[in-house]
């Protein structure tokens, strides 16, 4: 018979209270982007994609910014250079967050810096700054399993998406993609803390409204680029640089 | 989608590099302040590049007019939301359901 207050109050490893910890952070975060994987799923079936390559693109682009926008192209029969353009203008801030990691993870095996850099995402970025923020010290595997669970979520959501998008025709119609405006404005909303930035997503927001009547394939990133660029000139005050 | 495989190959090789790169140890060089200033609009400019559209065009795609439309008015919910509530999973289970409940009754 189990004897459950052996089980309870064996005390836990640190290792496996900091994979719990990255577990417990990601999840909000994780739970956030199903819909959008369920879309993602869907519209790949939609457009004509197998199973097996609607999976692929989740298990190994897993970028769902990336992925939605070149479904939407490949839908509606763009080009292949506007995908592959979208995706590197999409992907750049990855530039980023690797570029902030670095220090971190230099010393590190190919492999650990690999999977480092195959689990990078937003949210892993996002909760990864929080730990090192309120820990003062960088854990490999606290970043890696959060960055694991919200893999593992995203890949399952898209599966959902498939098996959904095979029987339910239209899924797409109920409102899904509002999800992702969801999504993204509880992101973005929050790293508005300074004017350069509000002018960034203004003009970004306005852009991609005016271009995407003229250009649906490129709309994207002009307005990213044209979003960025007017961030950058903001003039600064002296007394936001601290 | 004849060339899938080619997007599929391509795309890859591009969200993995963006995230490797400055992890290589090849890569000796650093990225110089001003790049990293510009880099850092790159996720609110390229989400909100995203999300604009959907808010503002959404009602479009089942031919309904902007001012009845449920993307708006649940859209401008979850800006408003989002500068009240900290908590990204309130905000975006709670814009849901607002959608979900403007698309039943508008």
């Amino acid at each position: 018979m189990l004897n459950e207050t052996d089980v309870v109050y064996r005390p836990m490893t640190n290792n496996v209270k900091t994979i719990n910890q990255a577990m417990i952070d990601i999840m909000p975060l994780a739970l956030a982007t199903i819909p959008w994987g369920i879309l993602c799923g869907s519209l790949s079936i939609k457009i004509g994609l197998s199973t097996m390559q609607a999976q692929l693109m989740s298990l190994l682009v897993f970028a769902g910014a990336a992925q939605l926008t070149s479904i939407t192209i490949m839908g509606a029969a763009g080009s292949i250079t506007s995908i592959f353009s979208s995706t590197l203008v999409i992907s750049s801030r990855h530039l980023l967050y690797s570029a902030v990691f670095r220090e971190h993870v230099r010393k590190r095996s190919f492999l650990s810096r690999s999977g480092m850099a195959f689990f990078l995402t937003d949210e892993m970025f996002a909760v990864t700054c929080a730990y090192i923020e309120k820990n003062k010290t960088f854990s490999a595997l606290y970043s890696m399993s959060a960055g694991m669970t919200f893999y593992v979520i995203w890949n399952l959501s898209t599966f959902a998406g498939i098996v959904a998008g095979q029987y339910i025709p239209n899924l797409e119609r109920l409102g899904l993609e509002f999800a992702i405006a969801a999504t993204f404005i509880a992101i973005v909303v929050p790293l508005i803390k300074e004017l350069a930035i509000l002018i960034s997503v203004l003009v970004s927001g306005l852009s991609a409204l005016i271009l995407s009547m003229y250009t649906p394939d490129y709309a994207l990133i002009f307005a990213t680029l044209l979003g960025m660029l007017a961030g950058y000139f903001t003039p600064v005050k002296e007394s936001d640089n601290g | 989608m004849d060339d899938f495989w080619l997007v599929l190959g391509v795309m890859t090789c591009i969200t993995f590099s963006c995230r490797y790169l400055f992890l290589s140890r090849a890569v000796s060089f650093e990225l110089s302040p001003k790049i990293k200033r510009a880099l850092s609009f790159t996720a609110p400019a390229v989400l909100t590049a995203m999300w604009v559209p959907i808010v503002f065009l959404g009602h479009k795609s089942s031919d309904i007019a902007l001012l009845s439309s449920p993307f708006l008015y649940a859209g401008l919910l979850t800006v408003f939301l989002s500068l009240k509530i900290k908590n990204t999973l309130a905000v975006v289970c709670i814009g849901m359901c607002a959608f979900v409940v403007l698309r039943l009754t508008l």
